[in-house]
């Protein structure tokens, strides 16, 4: 049982993730306006690419991107050994443009209900549209 | 007061349970890299003749993933313009925007946003940055230019929400032709070094990855301001749409 820093700081920044997650699980879920729902998904989505993110991060000294400063490959064996992991950050870039359109695209639905229904309380909103659908 | 208490307590939630997880576990942090990660690094310059890994993983390695990620992205915008068609064509008023103070400040800073979009976007085969980061910086300016200098005035210069979707049909059309052509010769899809040229006259240019870059540059760049010139027409015509 001994104290590191370094161990600390990577539960730590678990433990803000899962706490982070489930606000914005609470805020989905919970939350009635159809704004604060895409606030929240926006959160969960950027606390899974920061997830992400840290599943490729190495504690070594001085951690560098994965990028070469010579085109014959001359720093090879010093990125091999400080370099964090390309994988998670190409998954992140697509996830990030992904996820922009998509929540472009939830906007547009947002407004589009607003214009319909005078509303964007969820259930407010799916009364409306029921009660329309009725007559 | 009531919302003070539950931030605290989350706070201390998460410090406490973290200070006890670190103490009494054995954790232990990565301090290597995976095998799978060792061999993207090692080989990026041989295999893709680009000395950035995430590019060559994104463009070449995992090239396919990111061709069909862009269609996802061209779905999801077109169902959203989709959202927000309007008969008749786009509205034209008169132009009104901000103050002359405001309006040079704008000038030099979207040719700042320009300039740096267009680095991060022809630079991403080198450097940290690519197609989809460059775009969008672009995208930035557009939404900087509607609300200080209107939307009439990007209208009037010749930027139409009908010219940026063909950009953006041209541009994905030409990342599919760059993604199909090696079929041509019998190799796989998406095939980059076998086909494409990695050096230009000694200049690094890593095959179709700049090529794959420039496009989707494009198709960003223009998809997400043809976004923007639909959220900007004015909130009466749509409810009057409604109506109708």
């Amino acid at each position: 049982m001994k104290f590191v820093i370094e161990e600390f700081t990577y539960v730590l920044i678990i433990c803000v993730l899962i706490i982070n997650a489930l606000i914005s699980i609470y805020g989905i879920v919970y939350r009635r306006s159809l704004t604060k729902k895409l606030l929240s998904l926006t959160v969960l989505s950027d606390t899974v690419f920061v997830a992400i993110i840290l599943a490729g991060f190495i504690f070594t000294y001085p951690i560098v991107p994965p990028v070469y400063s010579d085109i014959r490959g001359a720093d090879k064996d010093f990125l091999l050994n400080h370099a964090s992991d390309p994988l998670p950050q190409a998954l992140v870039l697509t996830g990030i443009v992904i996820g922009l359109a998509v929540n472009a695209l939830i906007a547009f639905g947002i407004i589009q209900v607003y214009r319909l229904t005078g509303t964007i309380d969820a259930r407010k909103a799916v009364k409306s549209l029921l009660e329309e659908g009725v007559e | 007061m009531k919302r003070v208490i539950i931030l605290i307590s989350i706070l201390a939630v998460t410090l406490l349970s973290s200070l006890v997880i670190s103490f009494v576990a054995e954790i232990t942090v990565p301090r290597s890299l995976r095998d799978l990660s060792k061999y993207y690094i090692a080989n990026t310059i041989i295999d893709t003749a680009s000395p950035e890994s995430v590019a060559a993983i994104v463009w070449d390695y995992r090239g396919l993933d990111t061709v069909y990620e862009t269609l996802v992205l061209y779905l999801a915008i077109v169902g959203g313009l989709a959202i927000f068609t309007i008969k008749g064509g786009f509205p034209r008023g008169e132009p009104m925007g901000l103050t002359e103070l405001s309006r040079n400040a704008t000038k030099i800073i979207v040719l700042l946003i320009a300039t740096v979009s267009a680095a991060i976007a022809f630079h991403g085969h080198l450097t940290p940055g690519g197609g989809f980061p460059g775009g969008s910086a672009l995208a930035v300016a557009t939404m900087l230019i509607i609300p200080v200098y209107s939307v009439n005035i990007l209208l009037e210069k010749g930027i139409t929400s009908t010219k940026l979707v063909a950009i953006r049909g041209f541009a994905l059309t030409g990342l599919g032709l760059v993604a199909l052509l090696p079929v041509v010769k019998g190799l796989e899809i998406v095939t980059n070094q076998k086909f494409y040229p990695g050096f230009l006259n000694g200049v690094v240019i890593s095959g179709s990855i700049s090529l794959y870059n420039l496009l989707e540059f494009l198709a960003v760049a223009s998809g997400f301001t043809a976004v923007a010139l639909y959220l900007s027409i004015p909130e009466e015509l749509y409810k009057g749409e409604v109506r109708d």
